[in-house]
């Protein structure tokens, strides 16, 4: 009944055009009021609102956003792609690759699918679509492959996923996460490059093409930035959250001191745009909180899963039941709530099946992956599209096909134990 | 009760898997509960954080939304400043004493001290001793720790502890320890047994010096306004309940405490016991500074009772 | 006419405050940082101002992001409307982000700085009241109120657009 409510209000209230977050918060209200005095609900969603946002890994949002923008407009991102363009421009896509791959390297070190869609979607999208790509379809192609970071190592849901487990080794994790992320990593390219052909997008002209040696050593110093990020969190200089603040730190340097192609005051309007964007996917996450909090509390997806697990005792038909609730929890919920509540419900059904409890988790990490670019509810297509300046409805139909391309590798690593198995196995983990 | 007729099913929320021998107690808890009220009360556990971090449940058990929570003691500081007693270290000569403190009357009354913050204490639960760990460096004695960046929780005194015995006490979150250990941006950490092998922190350890400078225990809480809602006879009820919980509790946790010691030591983490007199030493100016008096009297009352 | 000068100067102040918050924001955690190699004792209260700037940023930040329109919704049904039927939703949604701003942000802010204040509950590191932490949140809501009000009150000339 509460789940109803809550749905049925938060439907209304899309489609007339509330904000996205307002819709949260009204359609939380509206069910908490069913068992919660008034005053106590309000004291609690106001307490909710806060206590979502009031965590250090989230800093590195704003972190990434204005170090995204300082990259775009201080020249670093503009030497980065001229670059990049030497290496694959010549291909079919080859920007959306670029990106793809960016994405894929710089979401698994940073361990968090935000900052990575930030960071490079900041400068990516407006670059994608100075060469005709469009930039709802570039929107897409970040959103989609900042999510693969979340399955290759070191990540922190799936530490989360270990503590929810109580038991699986974090070691084993990591490794297992290797396979499966570059089995999506390489879909996602397949799939953008399908598009690209599909939609008849140009490719670049030879003429636009720097020649190799230039192009390197103009973007020596903008590549130091990834050396510096991917180098300072490896020798444990600093955390993926703390790389934030420094990527700041040296774009700022670079782009103010060395190319000088900003000014001081340059960086008030910069600083301006960087609240905005926080503002708006922070807003978000603390209402997802909140309804996340009220799920939780009405014990709604105990009673979701019970009544659908009754359902069959066919092993196939069970994990496919898992995979499709997973699906959907995913887009209502985030990454870390799901995780910890459904952990402790599918696991052990999953065991009785013989499924083992790291591809269990592999699989339930890249399901609700997907639930990351999934409206309504999805932090990594919220940032996405503030950064990319496109409305969620634009995005949905380039990113149908990358959606297939990520449920197909879903498919896949749940079929085949080996994509997670092999390697831990192999080294003796498991 | 003011739902009448209605069994009472009381909201405790806790930020432990349901592995953890915390989450067991709770459950045996609940069973104990129902029996002994012949079904007319039960609790309705919310385990893993899901409900929220310790501060904020305590928020929301004032706030009145939660009726019941596991918090450890060090986090009801921010609340109730008695609370801060727990956090000095070496302040109990063994695990006796420890737990003489807490039956004790010095116990009852710093659990009926949250009352006027709306949070009244129910009862206690071990947890335990917090020591240290290290990645890569033997550490036996406090001058090893020179130089060493440790992880400690978020608050001021686990942060002059640290200090003071001689490592570098380092701000990381829990979330990112694991990988900030793994990297090398700390060194070491501190922990219980059960904690140090249910994070796995101990894949990324190779020493574990038991010098047990804090035992801080788990306060079972509740809220003053659903306490004050049950009848005399429901209060009795969840008071039985409590009482049975925290002996089997103890029992659960010290296997849990062997238990937990045994593996780390079969993953290869050599386990080492500590000489704590030079560790009590490295501390006392610690003790010197203590302004508040009500804390100094605590101190006084609790060695005391110790000497015994 | 006072009125909008006034909005306006409370507008021009909130950009300055916001990008000074964030501007401290990067300052705070690379000190964090530095302070790791050349001090003895790394600071300890970084993290903490590092989390309660992120809050303040964030809850002024949205109603900021509220007055530029920038929020994220879905658009679909509505850019179908006939003019006088998506001005009345126009309106509607202005009516809902005032119900918001008022019970949530403002009753339920105030009850939370009311509680943390009278019961005094403190911050772990830097021992500051959390009341002082959580009066941005009917702050908030007072801003939210204001620039919805002005919607409001601009409905049609925003629905011609
Ligand atoms: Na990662
Ligand atoms: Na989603």
């Amino acid at each position: 009944m509460t789940s109803l409510i809550l749905f049925g209000v938060f439907a209304i209230l899309l489609l007339i055009n509330l904000p996205i977050a307002l819709a949260i918060i009204f359609a939380t209200l509206v069910s908490m009021l069913m068992t919660v005095d008034t005053l106590p609900a309000l004291t609690t969603i106001a307490q909710r609102l806060t206590a979502g946002i009031d965590s250090f890994a989230l800093l590195a949002i704003p972190y990434f956003i204005l170090s995204g923008y300082l990259m775009g407009q201080g020249g670093i991102a503009h030497r980065l792609i001229s670059f990049s363009k030497v290496l694959v421009g010549r291909l079919p896509g080859g920007l959306a690759i670029v990106n793809v791959i960016s994405c894929a390297l710089f979401g698994s070190i940073s361990g968090s699918a935000v900052a990575a869609t930030s960071a490079i979607g900041g400068f990516m999208i407006p670059a994608m679509e100075k060469e005709g790509y469009k930039k709802p379809f570039g929107t897409a192609v970040t959103v989609t492959a900042a999510t693969t970071g979340m399955l290759i190592p070191p990540s922190n849901i799936l530490i989360i996923y270990s503590l929810a487990s109580g038991g699986v080794s974090i070691a084993a994790l990591f490794i297992a996460g290797y396979l499966p992320g570059i089995l999506v990593t390489v879909s996602l390219i397949l799939a953008a490059v399908l598009y690209v052909k599909r939609n008849n997008i140009q490719t670049l002209s030879k003429e636009s093409i720097e020649p190799f040696f230039p192009a390197f050593f103009g973007a020596i110093p903008s590549l130091f930035l990834i050396f510096l990020i991917i180098g300072g969190i490896i020798g444990g200089i600093f955390t993926p959250t703390e790389a934030g603040a420094i990527a700041v730190l040296y774009s700022l340097i670079l782009s103010l001191v060395f190319y000088r192609q900003i000014t001081v005051k340059d960086l008030y309007p910069i600083l301006l745009k960087t609240v905005n964007t926080t503002a708006i996917v922070m807003l978000l996450i603390g209402a997802s909180s909140a309804m996340s909090w009220l799920m939780s509390y009405a014990s709604i997806p105990q009673t979701i899963s019970h009544m659908l697990l009754t359902l069959s005792e066919n092993p196939l038909l069970i994990l496919l039941i898992i995979n499709i609730t997973l699906l959907v929890v995913g887009t209502f919920m985030d990454m870390t709530p799901a995780v910890l509540i459904f952990t402790p419900i599918f696991l052990p059904v999953a065991e009785s099946l013989g499924i083992s409890p790291l591809h269990f988790g592999i699989m339930m990490i890249l399901n609700l992956s997907i639930g990351l670019c999934t409206p309504p509810v999805g932090s990594v297509l919220f940032v996405g599209c503030s950064i990319g300046k496109v409305s969620i409805s634009e995005v949905i139909k380039p990113i149908l096909p990358l959606y297939a391309a990520m449920f197909i590798a879903l498919v896949l690593v749940t079929m085949f134990p080996a994509i997670s198995e092999f390697l831990p196995r192999a080294f003796g983990l498991i | 009760s003011d739902l009448g007729n209605e069994a009472v099913s009381i909201r405790i929320a806790h930020g432990l898997d349901v592995q953890h021998p915390v989450h067991k107690s709770l459950e045996f808890m609940d069973e104990r509960l129902k029996t002994i009220s012949d079904g007319k009360m039960s609790l309705t556990i919310f385990p893993s954080g899901q409900l929220g971090s310790e501060r904020e449940i305590i928020e929301l058990i004032q706030i009145g939304t939660l009726g019941m929570t596991k918090v450890s003691a060090s986090s009801l500081e921010a609340f109730v400043p008695e609370m801060k007693i727990f956090s000095l270290p070496y302040l109990f000569n063994d695990h006796q004493h420890y737990w003489d403190v807490l039956t004790s009357p010095i116990g009852q009354s710093l659990l009926d001290s949250g009352v006027e913050y709306r949070v009244k204490g129910l009862g206690y639960f071990d947890a335990g001793s917090r020591s240290f760990y290290t990645t890569h460096k033997k550490v036996e004695a406090p001058s090893d720790l020179n130089g060493l960046k440790i992880r400690v929780m978020n608050s001021q005194s686990a942060v002059d502890m640290v200090n003071t015995i001689g490592g570098a006490a380092t701000p990381v979150s829990w979330g990112e320890l694991y990988t900030a250990l793994q990297q090398g941006i700390v060194q070491g950490a501190e922990n219980n047994p059960p904690s140090f092998y249910y994070s796995k922190h101990y894949e990324v350890s190779k020493y574990y010096l038991l010098d047990e400078h804090t035992s801080i225990p788990d306060v079972i809480v509740v809220g003053t306004h659903l306490w004050d809602s049950l009848s005399a006879q429901e209060q009795v009820w969840l008071k039985q309940a409590m009482d049975e919980a925290t002996d089997y509790q103890r029992k659960v946790w010290m296997e849990s405490t062997e238990m937990s010691l045994a593996k780390v030591k079969e993953a290869g983490v050599t386990v080492m016991k500590a000489d704590k007199a030079i560790f009590q030493d490295s501390v006392t100016s610690l003790y010197d500074s203590i302004t508040s008096e009500s804390i100094k009297r605590l101190v006084a009352d609790i060695k005391q009772m110790g000497e015994r | 006419m006072c009125l909008d000068a006034c909005i306006e100067k409370l507008d021009k102040f909130l950009r300055v405050f916001l990008a000074v918050m964030m501007a401290l924001l990067v300052v705070d955690v690379t000190w964090q940082v530095l302070t790791r190699f050349i001090l003895p004792q790394p600071s300890s209260f970084t993290e903490e101002v590092a989390r309660f700037l992120l809050i303040w940023v964030s809850l002024i930040g949205a109603a900021y992001a509220y007055r530029l329109n920038s929020h994220l919704g879905f658009d679909l049904l509505v850019k179908k409307l006939p003019v006088s039927e998506a001005l009345f939703y126009y309106r509607l949604c202005c009516l809902l982000v005032v119900i918001f701003a008022i019970s949530v942000l403002i009753i339920g802010g105030c009850n939370l700085v009311y509680l943390t204040w009278s019961l005094g509950q403190s911050s772990p590191v830097l021992n500051i009241p959390m009341a002082f932490i959580y009066s941005v949140v009917p702050f908030s809501g007072c801003l939210f109120t204001l620039y919805s009000g002005i919607f409001f009150k601009q409905a049609s000339n925003a629905i011609a657009e």
